[in-house]
């Protein structure tokens, strides 16, 4: 199984090295060798489009993994707290609130794509006519808003996952933690400063390992809401990468700049490892 | 008195807001059903009458989308694959629950590491290697559910594995010792006492799989062009060919969350279970 994925991988390295396009596409892994020409103009060809796309979807990215998952934890956080006590249909509640993660990305993207409409969507509906909110309806799928026509329906999505996990974690801290502390007068914020967050400490730090890896990796949610150029303000590397090599036949670039997102991954689990190695040294 | 007095208005409070964030976030799902039973003139014009619903845009998605051939795609693949990953999972699954053999942890830690290979690094060489299979071999891969369901088993299998070994790892060994002690093989043990046992973790990895299968789109769009196509390229065509028949979209989206909807439902206790135990204990 190792195997499986290692020899793809490797081949995958391999072509970024190679000037593979429309031209030389017969010739699949014998196409001509650049070295490391590929890597060169994606990082440092300042007059090439491609160094520019790149540069730009980098950014984009960046910000849609950071926002995602800063938005996905503090909510699904959230949520797990209020579900973490007794009220009527809390059963009831905490299974309904999975639905959203079920729902497949796919149809998430169409359905919040018709949700974001200027005119027709929900959305602006409600922000604008209903109630009032804004005064000018703002367009969500063409510039500066596309990108929070991605993020906040990931979001949307994630928040049930990470709900999901919190909940189990809460409910393995000890009750009597938490009164003693009642008793010592602790009120309930220092409660979950020094008791609740503390304790689900390693779930953030997994959430946050894998939260990071699967927002920067993100393709359906951008591509089907807004095709395979979500324009500049949406264009994630994944977008890039997908449309330079399928539609515009760039495979040795696409293979290049999906080399060196791999590279960035690594440097984020080295990071992600140096500041909670201390967490899993038992587990581990 | 009095703090008995305020603790029951934040309780109460608490609550208000539990349900109003429910509420929130079911609101969308509430919305893609109730806009999938109305017409696409209502939707544009905002006249929508929720008490008359009408399964008018159901038939016409049904024949423009041509969804038929997609949903049948989209079972066959995910099936297959979801099959697959699960019979290979619940081999390496129970191995690395039971034995430790020199480098049962390394292999744990590839299991992750499979994680972080973006999926194009992975697809591209498939990609040429299947081209490269069609013109000199005759086996076809490209366009065809054997293809993707080979692609599928091998991208969905590592995460299965750490899921059924949670699984594994929750049946007693007594149980395999003493059917060994009754003249069982260990393979014997394994079919006999353990499998059985694991019917509620196979198909939860089973489901597992096949919720991600069906929603895989960045190996769909590059390996399939005509015959092998699923819903998701399907979706995305017809939002190409018919931008603003919300209607019939909606649709097609309700009817391609039913099936892993009720598949997620059915096998929700053991799910849940598998998805929890594997990270609460890190």
């Amino acid at each position: 199984m190792v195997l499986v994925h290692l020899l793809p991988t490797a081949a995958g390295v391999f072509l970024s090295f190679l000037d593979l396009n429309t031209f030389t596409f017969q010739q699949l892994f014998g196409a001509p060798w650049v070295g490391l020409g590929n890597y060169d103009s994606i990082l440092f060809d300042s007059a090439n489009p491609l160094h520019s796309g790149f540069t730009n979807a980098v950014g984009n990215t960046a910000f849609y993994t950071a926002v995602v998952v800063a938005g996905t934890l503090a909510g699904g956080l959230g949520i797990a707290l209020l579900l973490n006590r007794r009220f009527p249909g809390v059963r009831l509640a905490r299974t309904l609130m999975l639905t959203p993660w079920v729902v497949p990305s796919f149809v998430v993207a169409v359905l919040w794509e018709f949700m974001w409409q200027r005119d027709a969507g929900i959305v602006n509906k409600v922000l604008v006519d209903y109630t009032g909110v804004v005064s000018e309806r703002p367009t969500w799928l063409l510039g500066e808003n596309t990108m929070w026509a991605i993020v906040i329906p990931s979001i949307w999505r994630g928040i049930p996952f990470a709900m999901l996990i919190f909940l189990a974690g809460l409910q393995a801290i000890p009750r009597e933690l938490h009164e003693a502390a009642a008793l010592d007068g602790a009120g309930a914020w220092r409660r979950f400063r020094h008791i609740t967050l503390p304790l689900l400490r390693p779930l953030i730090a997994i959430q946050l390992l894998f939260g990071v890896i699967y927002s920067a990796y993100q393709f359906t949610i951008p591509y089907i809401m807004l095709g395979s150029n979500p324009g500049p303000y949406a264009d994630l590397v994944m977008t890039l990468v997908m449309r330079q090599s399928f539609s515009n036949n760039l495979f040795g670039y696409g293979a290049a700049v999906s080399t060196l997102l791999m590279l960035a991954m690594f440097v984020w689990v080295a990071i992600w490892y140096r500041a909670f190695r201390r967490d899993f040294a038992e587990a581990a | 008195m009095i703090a008995t007095e305020r603790r029951r208005w934040v309780d109460w409070g608490l609550n208000a807001l539990t349900y109003a964030v429910l509420a929130v976030m079911m609101a969308p799902v509430f919305w893609l059903v109730a806009s999938s039973l109305q017409t696409n003139g209502q939707l544009v014009s905002g006249d929508l009458d929720l008490l008359e619903p009408t399964l008018q845009a159901f038939s016409e998605m049904w024949r423009n989308i041509d969804f038929e051939r997609y949903l049948v795609n989209s079972l066959v693949i995910c099936t297959g694959a979801a099959l697959a990953a699960t019979a290979f999972a619940s081999t390496a699954g129970y191995a690395l629950a039971r034995f430790r053999f020199r480098g049962s942890r390394t292999y744990g830690l590839t299991v992750i590491g499979t994680q972080l290979i973006p999926g194009p690094l992975f697809l591209l060489p498939v990609f040429l290697g299947f081209v490269w299979l069609g013109q000199n071999t005759p086996v076809e891969l490209l366009d065809t559910h054997l293809g993707m369901i080979l692609v599928y088993t091998a991208f969905f299998t590592p995460l299965s594995i750490y899921f059924m070994r949670a699984f594994f790892q929750a049946i007693p060994r007594e149980l395999e010792e003493a059917a060994m002690v009754d003249g069982c093989t260990r393979f014997g043990a394994f079919l006999r006492v353990v499998i059985p046992n694991a019917v509620p973790g196979l198909l939860a990895t089973f489901v597992y799989a096949f919720l991600f299968a069906w929603d895989e789109l960045l190996f769909a769009t590059a390996l399939t062009e005509q015959t092998a196509e699923t819903i998701p390229i399907g979706i995305r065509n017809f939002i190409g060919n018919y931008n603003e028949e919300y209607d019939q979209l909606m649709a097609a989206g309700v009817v391609s969350t039913v099936p892993v909807l009720i598949a997620f439902f059915a096998t929700q206790r053991w799910l849940v279970k598998g998805l929890t135990a594997g990270a609460v204990k890190g």
